[in-house]
């Protein structure tokens, strides 16, 4: 019956996409450690890095794709920091959770609307952007796919890296445990908060520029991948950075060989349903991480 | 008694008021009426678990879209009396507040967010894709109305007098859940979970209450949209719409059933009157939340409430100064 079928094919999309998740869950991960704060609003930071890399620096502009992923990164991480002091850390002092959780959706909202309003409504594609594809034996590989893969194998190892060796890295992790003692030690929590979100909006700048060729940029490209990332981080260890990439690749794993058993249509459920199995039956996800 | 006779003598008037303005307005407003009349019963209905007990229910739509498609399958497909659908909208809410009830205990804050979000998203699907059931994305029509013994609604519109009904009850059965001690211990169970259940209540039969009073509410709202609007599509059914209900408690008044009016009304008519605004309105309204949210988190009415009680105690100690 599976004779026919290329197995590889799945697998390969399969992982791209699941690393496409995992940046996701990492980049919530990050404001979660730093904040407590669950970032409702990613999904507007990813369409918002598509848009400037897609509509302004390589349509409006016409600069070389190089220089446009640099300026994209560039106004993502000065616009981290302004939302970061401006929404953010006034939400996260507030009394219940659900106060914050409801202002980072109406921001998600608002980043929307703007994004709406500024390159207006109809998607567009991004031409010439990474549309080749590599073929070995019947799968194709589109080369998105592989740079998808190293770009995030490269930040998986990059943040680790930062968070090890250098100062403002280790900060972030004393704050993201305990900000009091943190701020004892002379850290500056709020600096701290703002370079993180930063980061964070810098990772999904990135993911927006990676899911160009994916999806095409439009208001609504990032919606399904934003809450597969969610539930990524939660089925792969709530907290923890290796736990995204895993549940990460996992749920786009699952996702591919899903359709296999029932229609496609179903699809999108297979994220969901395994979050839900997971929260049920084990809420530490794969890899025990302490919060759950 | 004096008092109550004086205040079931406003209410009256409200009510009357209500129903003039309705029939002096155009079809439009009336229709933006109609539709702030299930809006209400929904947000109603999520006071008891978000507002009030504090988990964030972000499925709030598919424990509408489960109840207008109940309601509709079941008038239409398996031909029921549109009453005894409606009460067995009962049993819908009942069960779906089981469902969503049992993990909420074993999750917080931010898990059971996304558990609510994934059940609405698996509604969604299912009403989405099981086409000889619910009609799919071609929708599901004909839904049968509710019919009272003197009164038979001739058009859309006059719908409204039976979804009035349907508010007021719904408004009062809320006040008197919201001020009672199951009203006192969800509150109790927002604030400090842990000093509630050393003081002796049960958190998980609350949890689960908290939810079953959504979900029933939810269902009775399902039967309201169904038969208001007689044609179902799974496209009004997607999660922007659960954060509309958030929003409308959000900035109406957390806990509180007047709170629940005023924001259901705000979001409903809001965006009618700044349309004047064009492209703006929704930035602008959304840019007035997050104000809100940071500066007056708790919602409009609590905030009346503050400025009406500092008036009163002004006036008090003017009295007595006088005096």
């Amino acid at each position: 019956m599976f004779s026919n079928i290329n197995l590889m094919q799945f697998v390969v999309t399969g992982i791209a996409m699941g690393f496409i998740y995992s940046l996701v869950a990492t980049e919530y991960t990050l404001i979660y450690n730093a904040t407590g704060l669950v970032n409702f609003a990613h999904e507007s930071f990813i369409v918002l890095g598509a848009y400037l890399f897609g509509g302004t620096f390589v349509r409006a502009f016409g600069l070389p794709f190089w220089l446009a992923i640099v300026l994209t990164i560039v106004s993502m991480g000065i616009f981290g920091i302004l939302v970061s002091t401006v929404v953010l850390n006034p939400l996260r002092n507030l009394q219940f959770i659900t106060y914050a959780m409801f202002g980072t959706m109406m921001l998600s909202r608002i980043l929307t609307e703007v994004a709406r309003l500024a390159w207006g409504p109809i998607p567009f594609a991004v031409p010439g952007f990474l549309r080749s594809s590599v073929k070995f034996g019947s799968t194709f590989m589109p080369s998105s796919y592989i740079y998808i893969i190293a770009v995030s194998l490269l930040i998986v190892i990059g943040l680790q890296v930062f968070f090890k060796t250098t100062k403002m890295g280790k900060a972030m992790i004393c704050v993201s445990q305990n900000k009091d003692a943190a701020a004892l030690m002379g850290i500056n929590v709020t600096r701290s908060i703002n370079l993180t979100v930063a980061i964070s909006a810098i990772l999904c700048g990135i993911i927006g520029i990676l899911a160009t060729p994916l999806f095409n940029i439009s208001t609504g490209m990032a919606a399904s991948a934003a809450l597969k990332g969610f539930c990524a981080g939660v089925i792969g260890g709530f907290g923890s950075y290796p736990g995204a990439i895993v549940g990460g690749i996992l749920i786009g794993l699952l996702e591919q060989f899903g359709t296999l058993l029932f229609p496609t249509a179903y699809k999108d459920v297979v994220a969901f349903a395994v979050m839900i199995l997971f929260l049920l039956v084990r809420p530490s996800g794969i890899i025990r991480a302490k919060k759950a | 008694m004096k008092k109550t006779v004086v205040a079931l003598f406003g209410w009256i008037l409200v009510l009357a008021l209500v129903v003039l303005i309705f029939r002096f307005s155009n079809v439009y407003v009336q229709s933006i009426m109609n539709m702030l009349m299930y809006n209400i019963v929904l947000v109603l209905g999520l006071n008891f678990i978000t507002g009030l007990t504090g988990q964030m229910n972000l499925g709030t739509v598919g424990m509408l879209a489960l109840g207008a498609y109940a309601y509709g399958i079941l008038t239409v497909t398996a031909g029921w009396n549109p009453w005894v659908a409606l009460f067995a909208m009962f049993a819908v809410g009942f069960a779906v507040g089981r469902l969503l009830g049992y993990p909420s205990l074993r999750l917080k804050g931010f898990y059971l967010s996304l558990t609510t979000i994934g059940f609405s998203e698996i509604i969604r699907l299912l009403i989405t894709n099981i086409e000889p059931l619910t009609g799919g994305t071609m929708g599901f029509s004909k839904v049968r109305r509710l019919s009272v013994w003197f009164y038979e609604s001739q058009t859309k519109s006059d719908y409204f007098y039976i979804l009035l009904a349907f508010v007021v009850i719904a408004t009062v059965v809320a006040n008197r859940i919201v001020n009672s001690k199951w009203g006192r211990s969800f509150k109790a169970v927002r604030d400090n979970s842990e000093a509630a259940e050393a003081s002796g209540i049960d958190i998980s039969k609350l949890k689960v209450m908290a939810f079953t009073l959504a979900a029933v509410y939810a269902a009775i709202g399902g039967a309201m949209y169904a038969g208001y609007n007689t044609y179902l599509n799974p496209s009004g059914f997607t999660l922007e719409y659960s954060q509309n209900y958030v929003a409308m408690l959000m900035i109406g008044g957390i806990g509180t059933v007047p709170g629940c009016i005023i924001g259901a009304t705000i979001v409903t008519i809001l965006p009618e009157l700044l349309r004047g605004f064009a492209d703006y309105y929704w930035i602008m309204f959304c840019t007035v939340c997050i104000v809100m949210a940071i500066l007056v988190p708790d919602g409009l009415w609590p905030l009346i409430e503050k400025v009406f009680s500092r008036l009163r105690d002004f006036i008090q100690s003017h009295k007595s100064k006088v005096a």
